[in-house]
């Protein structure tokens, strides 16, 4: 008897809580609701990533993140599109952009006027003193985050993280120069002109958050204390799940966001993520699986998109591994260039047209230069089409498909310089062993198995190492390795984010330029005199040549001169052949054709504010 | 309770207490062994900001001198600390987000498991050779043998594309039906063999024969002593087997997103989140302990024969 109780206990147990999982649930439709609903109000749901780290736009690091934080808050500048669909920065809180003032030293002035009515969510008054706050704190050693470095062009920037032998901070007192001339009035000093200065104050980083507001360290994880001053504010945050952004009625444009609730579903499986976007859970998502990419074109022609995206995937070579037969003789400076002819040799034989369409299928585009497409020059020509020296291509190398045997010829002849050939076979026979490091993920294997075949096909012999994301980091970081994968996405539009990031001590310097064995190696030039600027090194150091010139182009005020100095630094870190660029990111993201007024940006962030679903 | 009972008992509290800390230990040092850091990423911080961060949360100190602190605020305090990658947020706080999801679901699709798996048990053993013994068998060999993530991609067609029936995310509640299907669908299969086989034992036994011969109506043959004596096995294998869906399920939550501890596990170790990596080893370790101690007590409680010491 006791049994029958049991089991019918457990019965009802098991029966009392399914109904409660189907409770509240809309039955018609599978997944959340959108559209319009009886009221007219209008609601979208999309799926970006998972769980952003943060949601405080200055700790904020990731593109995701980003689009969040751009629907939460409102800076003095932001990216809009006109009529004719062309992005641009316009002004957001700030009346107007006006053009700096420069000053004797070289420095320039901007002084932004805040409109009037604008408010936080919780209906208190946006200030002048508020950005004030949120620059410093953003640019702060005490918050520490990621995105510091975007507060290095304002001055007082380097005296806030000036450290003395030991590390230890010389001046924590030190604030960046930006004030408060009233509540309404806002000035910055930047240390020298810079074209992307008006994009920098549509970035996260320069969004303002109030100073009673987050000295709740937690204030940003939880929809009861996130205050925000954009065009929603966040009613529900359920994590690991669903972010809900409703609109802000304090908001100064608030008549103008047309989308009324925004569901950011949090998932980073690209396969769920299709499936909530065919069942029509999901109006936007952010990921396609890689293998899926050529049906889905095919299958939805009008919702796969492709964008462009101002990012480069490229394979870089240790500088210091040996690439040399084990004959060889040739040693410092005559080694390094020797290798650097090779380097570009195996660049040359890679099929750039073939891994685009066949391997990564995303639409992306052939690269031949490391500054992604994209980036605008001096003149607001594409930066990359004015690269390199040749007449008759974009960059440093013809990528066109017709071009790819007379490349092909081109690295076997200098190849033919350093190693013995084969006529027989075709082969080179003495080429060292390589190991073509990457990260866990097919679409990343694929590439280098490509790779590793155009290769194999002239007798170098490249063995496929695979490692888990943050040990592939750090074992790419130290310079463990002899050929990686490698990706890049700019912040801003401007040369410099894909150019400083090859200094000897950049964190970011994969190749290991001026470090080990390459520290001591006088084998780089540079003569910047014919651009009127007083540097002009033969055969120097890394630190010498590549380091100066970076010196120079962050002090260098005319912009002519300065996108001279950034195609010089690219020229030079072309000619060693270090970086192998395959090609030029694009954002892919499918999206239900019912949904009008999306846009998105260069830098990936994805636009809903305007958005209706019909 | 007698007193060996109670020995036993407190004798297998000190050894998961050991087990628990010989966990925290060795998790602690390899965790730190693994190359990579939580404030690495595709793009760099600098070294000022490195530095900074690792001084803000203790990481440049000497790696004992972490352990100790680490083991005596976990201890003293209960305090798992600050998560290195969800910044402002505490490694208790998201624990308690996944584990509430995880759990509910975990115990609904042991329930299920159980009640059906008791039911199909009993009924194939009861119908020995007969064709529903056969199905059942046949149906719970696929289940037993089919693995989680392929049996959920499947109900993930049929149910969230194909019909469109239920939603394809464990965002909502209708989001979690299918995951505790798929969870529930092993442990079912499983119950049902282990049932089946158990009672077919039982009911070959000479008590049964007797109570048979004595003229007990067969409900009474069944309910009364048949049932209660072939559940030994599932009750040992219960304890466990809930350990394994509430912390097992890191795959059917990936291919549901299902807001679960799981997945809090699996991105804290690929973002090299430390201390949320300990919270979740921790939180999962002393999960499976438990639940071993409260089937071994079980174990003895269903069957009075059976000495523990």
């Amino acid at each position: 008897m006791k049994n029958k109780v049991l089991a019918a206990g457990l019965a009802g147990a098991v029966l009392a809580s399914l109904s409660t999982g189907c409770g509240g649930g809309n039955t018609g439709s599978a997944g959340g609701s959108t559209g319009t609903s009886g009221s007219g109000a209008q609601e979208i749901s999309v799926c970006l990533a998972s769980e952003p780290g943060t949601l405080d736009p200055a700790l904020n690091s990731s593109v995701d993140g980003a689009t969040l934080c751009a629907h939460l808050f409102s800076g003095l500048a932001k990216w809009e599109t006109d009529d004719s669909g062309k992005l641009s920065i316009v002004p957001d809180l700030a009346t107007d952009l006006p053009e700096g003032v420069e000053n004797a030293d070289g420095t320039v002035t901007y002084t932004y006027t805040l409109r009037d009515g604008v408010k936080w969510s919780d209906g208190k008054d946006v200030t002048a003193n508020d950005f004030v706050f949120a620059w410093n704190r953003a640019a702060s050693p005490d918050l520490a985050a990621d995105y510091c470095y975007m507060m290095e062009v304002i001055k007082g920037y380097e005296d806030m993280w000036a450290t003395d032998a030991n590390g230890n901070l010389t001046s924590p007192d030190a604030k960046l120069a930006v004030t408060a001339k009233d509540d309404k009035t806002i000035e910055v000093t930047i240390n020298n002109y810079i074209s992307y200065w008006n994009e920098l104050l549509a970035f996260p980083s320069y969004y303002p958050v109030r100073e009673d507001v987050v000295s709740n360290e937690s204030w940003a994880t939880d929809p009861s204390t996130y205050i925000s001053n954009g065009a929603y504010k966040m009613t529900s945050w359920e994590h690991n799940s669903v972010i809900t952004l409703s609109k802000n009625e304090n908001y100064v444009d608030s008549a103008d966001v047309t989308m009324d609730t925004i569901n950011f579903y949090l998932s980073d499986d690209a396969n769920n993520m299709l499936t909530n976007f065919e069942n029509g859970s999901w109006q936007l998502i952010d990921d396609v699986p890689t293998n899926e990419m050529a049906n889905l074109k095919a299958k939805y022609p009008d919702e796969y998109q492709v964008k462009g995206q101002i990012g480069t995937y490229y394979v870089c070579w240790n500088i210091n591994q040996d690439l040399l037969p084990a004959s060889s003789t040739l040693t410092g400076a005559d080694k390094i260039k020797a290798e650097s002819e090779i380097r570009r040799a195996f660049s040359l034989i890679i099929d750039r047209n073939y891994i685009v369409e066949n391997v990564a299928q995303g639409g992306q585009v052939p690269a031949s230069s490391f500054v992604a497409m994209g980036l605008t020059d001096a003149d607001g020509t594409e930066f990359y089409k004015n690269a390199g020296t040749s007449s008759d291509y974009d960059g440093y190398y013809n990528v066109s498909p017709d071009s790819y045997q007379s490349n092909w010829n081109e690295a076997i002849e200098i190849l033919k310089k350093y190693y013995t050939f084969d006529e027989a076979t075709q082969k080179f026979t003495d080429i060292p062993s390589m190991t073509y490091l990457y990260n866990t993920n097919e679409g990343h294997k694929a590439v280098g198995e490509n790779i590793q075949g155009i290769f194999a096909g002239i007798g170098a012999n490249m063995a496929m190492e695979n490692q888990e994301w943050a040990t592939f980091l750090e074992t790419r970081k130290n310079g463990d390795f002899t050929v990686a994968r490698n990706g890049w996405l700019a912040d801003y539009n401007d040369p410099i984010s894909f150019l400083d990031m090859w200094t000897t001590n950049s964190g970011n310097n994969d190749v290991q330029y001026g470090k080990g064995d390459n520290a001591d190696v006088a084998a780089f030039s540079i003569d910047c005199t014919d651009v009127g600027v007083d540097l002009k090194v033969e055969n120097g150091t890394w630190a010498q040549t590549y380091d100066a010139l970076l010196s120079k182009i962050k002090t260098t005020t005319d912009p002519t001169t300065r996108y001279a100095l950034m195609h010089k630094a690219e020229d030079m870190l072309m000619e060693t052949g270090c970086i192998t660029p395959v090609y030029y990111y694009t954002d892919i993201y499918m999206i239900n054709k019912n949904v009008s007024g999306f846009f998105s940006n260069p830098l990936g962030y994805k636009y809903f504010m305007y958005c209706t679903v019909s | 309770m007698n007193t060996k009972t109670l020995m036993y008992i407190v004798k297998r509290l000190i050894l998961a207490i050991l087990t628990i800390w010989l966990v925290i230990t060795v998790t602690f040092f390899v965790m730190h062994a693994v190359p990579g850091g939580p404030f690495v990423g595709e793009k760099a911080v600098t070294e000022s900001v490195r530095k900074a961060m690792e001084a803000k949360y203790g990481l440049d100190k000497p790696l004992f001198e972490q352990y100790l602190t680490y083991l005596s605020e976990v201890v003293t305090k209960l305090d798992f600390g600050p998560s290195l990658k969800q910044r402002g947020r505490n490694v208790l706080d998201i624990i308690a987000d996944g584990m509430k999801t995880s759990a509910m679901i975990g115990i609904i699709a042991a329930i299920i498991a159980l009640v059906i798996g008791v039911i199909l048990g009993s009924v194939a053993a009861l119908r020995r050779n007969r064709i529903i013994d056969r199905v059942i068998m046949v149906i719970t060999t696929a289940f037993v043998s089919m693995p989680s993530f392929i049996m959920g991609t499947l109900l993930l067609t049929v149910f969230a594309v194909r019909l469109n029936l239920l939603p394809a995310n464990g965002a909502s509640k209708n989001g979690l039906i299918l995951p505790i299907i798929t969870l529930s669908l092993y442990p079912m299969a499983y119950i049902t063999r282990l049932t089946r086989s158990s009672m077919l034992d039982v009911l070959g036994q000479d008590y049964i024969r007797t109570a048979r011969a004595k003229g007990v109506s067969r409900a009474k043959i069944i309910f009364g002593h048949a049932l209660k004596n072939s559940l030994i096995p599932v009750i040992t294998y219960f304890g466990p087997m809930l350990a394994y869906i509430v912390t097992g399920s890191l795959v059917v939550e990936q291919i549901f997103a299902v807001p679960g501890i799981g997945r809090a596990f699996v991105n804290s170790i690929t973002g090299r989140d430390y201390p949320l990596v300990m919270g979740t080893t921790i939180v999962l370790a002393v999960l499976i302990v438990v639940m071993n101690l409260v089937g071994d007590i079980l174990y003895k409680i269903v069957d009075p024969r059976i000495t523990l010491e």
